[in-house]
């Protein structure tokens, strides 16, 4: 279930992108307050514009701040900068070298029920090899800028040239484009436990696990050193309920995830 | 570059698109057809839907015979894009 989503409209101020999206909107620091009173827990605020930007730290300098998040389309920084995140647990805004979707589609990744499965924003640290990646829930996931591989005559991916696209379910490194999808499977333990409930038939087997994970890691069956290509192949076809745990921990080790995950791609 | 199936109108038009990326989640070999938030993908060993949400029946039937009618196209660009999970796969240690 998604956090309670709050829009900050200082009356004279409406966002007309923001105009269809089914919100509680907040005009006034009363308003604002009242809400942070009523979604103590958790909520995720966006801010639109610099006036909102200035309504909400007007009304909610100095309060506690619980897990609330802000995505604010107006940069913020230096001190302003500073104040938002002493506020907030997370601050996705236009600044940083983060790049957000067009406002249109965020209008609607934000009023979607799916929005925690598409990415709104992001960024690339270049020195650190690293794409950052902002959820619908403004959540940061690290992306090893190592895992968009380069396929044999495709594109190489360009970091300097980072976009979120199709409504955040692509994310394109100039001309190279990476499925949301294939992002989340690989580092959203939640997102994996989702997607599991979806699918129509799927080989719930260890084997079947095994597979998807070694595939997606790009590794061959002769790829296990200790386990021989026969024996994961046995694995793979079921032909092995439970493996040795020698074995399993031998398969983690080169897959590169905990054995206790193993099961759950 | 991904790999696109070129939709006649109105559906593209619509936001329908249907493509393979350069990165995708690789077994098993799928097509994804994408309308704004949401996206469904389709298995290219068997021509069906891999997932019953978001509900298969909102694709149009146009889109649905668009990527099965494209099918041995899309299975022949899947190869050439991830030659390591091919549509047909034989490996190492297959009896």
């Amino acid at each position: 279930m998604s956090e309670p989503l709050l829009l900050v409209e200082p009356r004279g101020h409406a966002s007309r992108a923001f105009a269809r999206l089914q919100v509680e909107r907040l005009r006034s620091q009363s308003e604002i307050r009242d809400a942070l009173e009523r979604h103590r827990r958790q909520a995720l605020w966006v801010a639109p514009h610099a006036p909102a930007v200035r309504l909400l730290l007007a009304a909610l300098a100095g309060r506690s701040k619980g897990d609330q998040r802000l995505l604010s389309l107006e940069p913020a920084n230096g001190a302003r900068h500073g104040l938002l995140h002493a506020i907030f647990r997370f601050v996705v805004s236009a600044d940083e070298g983060i790049r957000l979707l067009p406002t249109d589609q965020l209008a609607l990744v934000l009023g979607s029920p799916n929005r925690e499965d598409l990415f709104v924003g992001g960024a690339v640290a270049p020195d650190d090899a690293t794409v950052i990646l902002y959820g619908g829930s403004l959540e940061p996931l690290l992306v090893p800028l190592a895992w968009f591989r380069v396929r044999r005559g495709g594109p190489r991916p360009d970091p300097s040239r980072l976009t979120i696209a199709d409504f955040g379910q692509t994310i394109r490194l100039g001309d190279y484009e990476a499925a949301t999808d294939a992002i989340l499977y690989e580092f959203d333990d939640a997102y994996r436990r989702r997607t599991k409930k979806r699918q129509i038939a799927r080989d719930r087997s260890f084997g079947g696990a095994l597979r998807r994970l070694r595939v997606q890691k790009g590794l061959r069956r002769t790829d296990f050193p200790g386990v021989t290509a026969k024996e994961v192949a046995r694995i793979e076809r079921g032909e092995v309920k439970k493996p040795h745990p020698s074995t399993l921990a031998a398969l983690a080790k080169c897959l590169g995830v905990p054995a206790e995950k193993v099961a759950t791609y | 570059m991904p790999f696109r199936v070129t939709l006649p109108e109105p559906w593209a038009n619509r936001g329908w698109q249907v493509k393979i990326r350069d990165r995708e989640r690789l077994e098993p070999p799928h097509v994804t057809i994408l309308r704004r938030t949401r996206a469904w993908r389709v298995d290219l060993r068997s021509g069906k839907f891999l997932d019953k949400e978001p509900d298969p029946t909102e694709v149009p039937k146009e889109v649905v015979h668009e990527v099965r009618s494209n099918l041995q196209r899309l299975r022949q660009e899947w190869d050439r894009m991830f030659p390591e999970n091919p549509v047909l796969s034989r490996e190492a240690g297959d009896e």
